[in-house]
């Protein structure tokens, strides 16, 4: 059966590389973190829902982005089978919009309607991932977890707030329009309310830069105003993806979850005002990039594409030792391992009760192992000087299925099948609740 | 080609920047620290920005009919918004969070109402809902859904008359068994209050009234007809006989009658037309008998009708509300004729007590006829008023 | 069960109610006045209960107070979509400190959640003397106003997913009964109510599937209130773990979806 699968998806990977519409493909070279380039984005793109991949993760990253978790109601493999197939329909529904349907004006209407009478596509991708309590919490499904999808737990700078990490499902939606995105979790409430009770949401956006023809894509600043992802991994060098991002033989992961990736959500806030009261040579060192340019400090009049040269720099001299680039990626042989994709988005939540403004970065990361990159990389970040303007306060692991083809296929159609009587080694003694935390 | 423009959403969300963690509302962890924009009024749709001190704007005017709210709160509590009439609340949403929107849906009659505007001390807003030609129309003619209510309301009168009455005619029972004649008299005279106060609809259920109520005078042997039962045998034992002899079956069997008449009311279908239909032949009827007794024995006939007015009064108000709107004049006329009736059944009274009627002269007698005659008159003008006939 | 395709994602639409515009019949009489019955009888209980409930405040009794609080509201808490159409009452009843500028040391803060905070956060009954007569009169006031109302059918239809609607947006949060934790005392009387409307109306609802899912829903909740009563009530909301709270949720979500479309099924908008 998994072979079968990953034939059919191997069929599939073409289809998957054409996914990309014509608006973000004609721009010649990109990466997910490039900021989106005003006026060349249009309701009418489409990102196909489909391929051996989920989209939403090499995809680029449009301006407004959205990270809900969700508790799972779901105790057994056929309930859990009944709520894929569930998101499967509206994930291919709302990816590629339609016209709503005439509604009795005495029922309450099918569709919020914040989109208008026909919902468009708008360049919206639904990621569907997996937390570790979904496993954790079901003796059925507990074999079935991907090797190093743990809890995520407390970094040397973290102040957790319960309420808004973890989770037993999560989804990431992307879309040129906050309303796209929305519009999308709202459906996904109204029409699953059963199985999934919602647990926190976050959502955030990308600066959108003015388009300028001639000159090298950027990427988009965060709130402390600099550029977030300049040295992110090439997502359209599909040899360097299949390393960094998707699971693979090598990733020595259960069968089913190949062709997924694990995913790392932080809620960051950041303590801007204190941020901005900071002299601006002191944020450029903490961060050891240039303000304006992105430019690596060794490299001060260059560009955000330059990579520093730590050699000839072992003192720390021009990108202190402990600034963030330099902590973040060495730039050693070893450092290889920890790369990621990042597709954070910015938040801004309102006013705290101190009367600070509540912003911040919702940072998404996507990695072939978690261990090696993500956790290993905040590590590295452990007590670095930055952490005195930052508070990461929730998020959480996940693991992203792999992707589902057009047709019969659905999203964890692997996972499924990997639970099924055949493929089951335990026996059937199935409790009918799951014991939570 | 649509071209969204996130720029200048941004910035309308950012000036809006201001919900804070009280965000937080919903499901117990719920957080959707959500950034939304400001109403984006649809067609046909009122937006009301709530802020922390007013509505906005506060003074809204539309047409009767549905109208849909769409209400933003900017302010940093989550907020409940209200229509309301006087202190009854039309309609409402309820915990609408800081920065996020809610629509309410409404149909609305003409008229004046207060809004909500967040805290309870903040100033309320006025909405004022204008007539329009189709709500004109449409008052002539309510809605059969307009008369549920009213006729839901009637079927609980009914219901809590019929289980007086059942009450009343098992104390009857007893007393009479006990050979306690002025308790039995004061039973009896307890027990009508609820019979008449349901005459509207109970004579028309044929088979009970003939037993639970027959008049001697009706009957071919008259008090000696073996079918001289219920009530008025009861009250001729009680007074004309002075004596509680050989009624305990009768009253028994009366008894028996009430509590099948709740069961049977639990079902009988009145119709809209019936309500005040039904006020307006009774008032009718009470009109005749006035010159007459309908208490030959005990002469309670004052207290009889009594409770005739009320039963009358709450049949025919029930659909007042929609007839105030149709034709006013119409509306007055029966409130003015039924205060009429009760001022002069009132106005018999003698240290505060209901005299016997065969101590009201004719000219008493004739006076409250006319009165429940005007009744009857204003009360036949209701349901023309609103398309009933 | 029919799960899509390519071929029929032409067909898909969003939505899945199908367009059938009902009328609103006098069948719905029989539902309604049995509600209004429904509804005295309620409020005939929390007149009496609310008398005890105060002469225990009044008498300074507070373990006495403490223990009448919560099987007190339960009948308010059955009857919201009612009593809560008169406004002022509503707010002088059942208002929760957040309505208040000054939260619970506002001057204004009246009603049961006033004399909760007393009870619970003060151990005291000191100063709540006039806050109790104030709400028996205003029970009391209720009671008579309930009497001589016509009961607008929309209102009790929609009662059912009000009451819904009342728990999953500011009950399933713990925040009604912020200082006792009696949640699920008002849960239960949120329910009750809730069904007694649904079950009213069963004989008027043309849908089997729809009804097997409202009381499969309503049955999942009575399972999650059983696991924690305690004597006639429940134990305290902090008790409720998060599995089954998250169970609660789904429920009550569901209901609120679900009864949401009732007033439409049954003619009423």
């Amino acid at each position: 059966m998994p072979a079968l699968l990953t034939t059919r998806r191997r069929l599939l990977a073409g289809a998957a590389a054409l996914a990309a519409t014509p608006a973000f493909a004609a721009t010649g070279q990109h990466n997910v973190t490039d900021a989106p380039v005003a006026d060349t984005t249009s309701a009418a793109d489409l990102v196909s829902p489909y391929g051996r991949h989920q989209a939403g993760i090499t995809t680029p990253r449009p301006a407004n982005g959205m990270v809900a978790a969700f508790h799972v109601l779901a105790s057994d493999p056929s309930a859990l089978e009944r709520l894929f197939r569930r998101l499967t329909e509206r994930i291919v529904l709302l990816t590629h919009g339609g016209p709503l349907p005439e509604t009795d004006p005495k029922l309450p209407p099918p569709d919020s309607g914040i989109l208008g009478p026909v919902v468009q596509p708008d360049a919206l991708t639904v990621t569907v991932g997996l937390g570790a309590s979904l496993f954790e919490d079901r003796t059925w499904l507990a074999p079935h977890r991907p090797r190093v999808l743990s809890r995520m737990t407390r970094f040397h700078n973290d102040a957790l707030d319960a309420d808004i990490c973890h989770g037993d499902l999560v989804i990431q939606f992307c879309a040129n329009t906050q309303d796209t995105a929305v519009h999308a979790l709202r459906d996904i409430v109204k029409n699953i309310p059963d199985q999934l009770v919602l647990k926190w949401a976050q959502a955030g956006n990308v600066p959108v830069i003015p388009a300028r023809p001639d000159a090298a894509p950027e990427s988009a600043r965060n709130l402390l105003g600099f550029r977030d992802g300049s040295a992110n991994p090439d997502s359209e060098d599909a040899a360097l993806m299949e390393r960094v991002v998707w699971i693979g033989p090598g990733n020595a992961e259960p069968d089913w979850a190949a062709d997924g990736t694990y995913m790392a959500v932080r809620i960051i806030r950041n303590l801007v005002e204190r941020w901005d009261r900071t002299p601006l040579g002191e944020q450029e060192r903490i961060f050891g990039r240039t303000k304006m340019s992105g430019a690596p400090l060794d490299r001060a009049e260059g560009t955000e594409a330059m990579v520093p040269d730590y050699a000839a720099d072992p003192e720390g001299e021009a990108v202190p030792l402990d600034s963030h680039i330099r902590l973040a990626n060495p730039r050693t042989p070893g450092s290889e391992e920890s790369l990621m994709l990042r597709r954070p988005f910015n938040y801004v939540n309102g006013v705290l009760k101190n009367g600070q403004l509540d912003q911040g970065l919702l940072f998404i990361a996507f990695q072939s192992d978690l261990e090696k990159a993500f956790v290993a990389v905040q590590r590295r970040l452990d007590r670095e000087p930055l952490e005195e303007y930052i508070k990461p306060v929730g998020g959480g692991y996940f693991f992203v299925l792999p992707g589902f083809a057009a047709g019969e296929d659905f999203l964890g159609s692997s996972l499924i099948a990997a639970l099924s009587p055949t493929s089951q080694t335990s026996s059937q003694s199935i409790p009918g609740r799951p014991v939570t935390d | 080609m649509a071209t969204p423009k996130p720029l200048s959403r941004r910035t309308t969300a950012l000036a809006l920047a201001g919900a804070g963690l009280l965000a937080a509302a919903g499901l117990g962890a719920f957080w959707f620290a959500a950034r939304t924009n400001p109403p984006e009024v649809v067609e046909g749709e009122i937006a009301v920005t709530v802020t922390d001190t007013v509505c906005e704007p506060a003074e809204l005017t539309v047409p009767a009919g549905r109208t849909t709210f769409r209400i933003h709160n900017a302010s940093d509590r989550p907020l409940e918004w209200e229509i309301l009439d006087g202190v009854m609340v039309v309609a409402e949403r309820e915990n609408i969070a800081p920065g996020l929107n809610s629509t309410l849906a409404e149909r609305l009659k003409p008229g004046v109402y207060d809004i909500t505007c967040g805290l309870l001390s903040n100033p309320r807003g006025k909405l004022t809902v204008l007539a329009t030609a189709e709500s004109e129309a449409a008052k002539a003619a309510p809605e059969l859904r307009y008369f549920i209510g009213p006729l839901s309301e009637y079927r609980v009168y009914l219901s809590r008359r019929a289980s007086e009455l059942v009450a009343a005619t098992a104390t009857l029972s007893e007393k009479i068994a006990a050979g306690d004649l002025e308790g039995a008299r004061a039973a009896w005279a307890a027990a009508r209050q609820p019979w008449r106060q349901m005459a509207p609809v109970s004579a028309r259920i044929g088979d009970l009234a003939n037993s639970m109520d027959p008049l001697a005078d009706y009957l071919a042997e008259r008090e000696e007809d073996p079918a001289f039962t219920g009530f008025h045998r009861i009250e001729y034992g009680l007074w004309g006989q002075n004596s509680t002899e050989g009624l305990a079956p009768v009253a028994e069997k009366l008894a028996a009658d009430a509590a099948a008449l709740k069961d049977r009311l639990k079902t009988l279908d009145v119709a809209p037309a019936d309500l005040a239909g039904n006020a307006a032949d009774l008032a009718s009827r009470v009109a005749d008998q006035a010159t007459g007794s309908q208490a030959p024995y005990s002469h309670l006939d004052l207290a009889e009708f009594s409770a005739d007015l009320d039963g009358i009064s709450k049949s025919a108000l029930l659909v007042d509300p929609l007839v105030r709107e149709a034709d006013p004049a119409a509306s007055e006329a029966l409130v003015q004729a039924l205060d009429a009736a009760r001022a002069t059944l009132d106005g018999f009274k003698v240290e505060g007590a209901m005299p016997a009627y065969d101590q009201v002269d004719e000219a008493g007698r004739q006076r409250l006829s006319e009165a429940f005659a005007a009744v009857a008159a204003a009360a036949a003008a209701y349901n023309p008023a609103i398309g009933l006939e | 069960m029919r799960f899509l395709t390519l071929a029929a994602l032409g067909a898909l639409a969003f939505g899945g109610q199908a367009y059938a515009q009902s009328e609103a019949t006098l069948d719905l009489v029989g539902p309604i006045s049995e509600y209004k019955l429904f509804v005295a009888e309620q409020v005939d209980q929390l007149v009496a209960d609310t008398t005890a409930f105060v002469e225990a405040v009044k008498a300074g009794d507070v373990e006495r107070a403490k223990a009448l609080f919560a099987p007190t509201r339960i009948n308010y808490e059955e009857i919201e979509p009612i009593a809560e159409l008169f406004s002022d009452l509503d707010v002088a009843i059942d208002s929760r400190a957040d309505d208040y500028e000054k939260a619970e040391q506002d001057p204004e803060f009246p009603g049961f959640h006033r004399i909760e905070y007393g009870l619970w956060e003060k151990n005291s009954t000191e100063g709540l003397d006039p806050v109790a007569d104030k709400l028996l009169a205003d029970v009391t006031d209720l009671q008579g106003r309930i009497e001589g109302l016509t009961f607008p059918p929309e209102v009790v239809v929609g009662g059912a997913a009000v009451l819904m609607e009342e728990v999953a947006a500011t009950k399933i949060s713990g925040e009604e009964d912020r200082y006792s934790h009696t949640d699920l005392w008002d849960f239960r009387g949120n329910f009750d109510g809730s069904r007694k409307i649904v079950e009213l109306v069963r004989p008027l609802v043309d849908d089997e599937a729809f009804l097997a899912t409202v009381d499969k829903n309503f049955a999942t909740v009575d399972e999650i209130l059983e696991k924690y009563r305690d004597g006639a009530g429940y134990v305290t909301y902090d008790n409720l773990t998060e599995e089954d709270r998250v169970v609660l949720a789904g429920a009550v979500n569901t209901l609120a979806e679900d009864l949401s479309t009732l007033r439409g099924k049954l003619g009423l908008d």
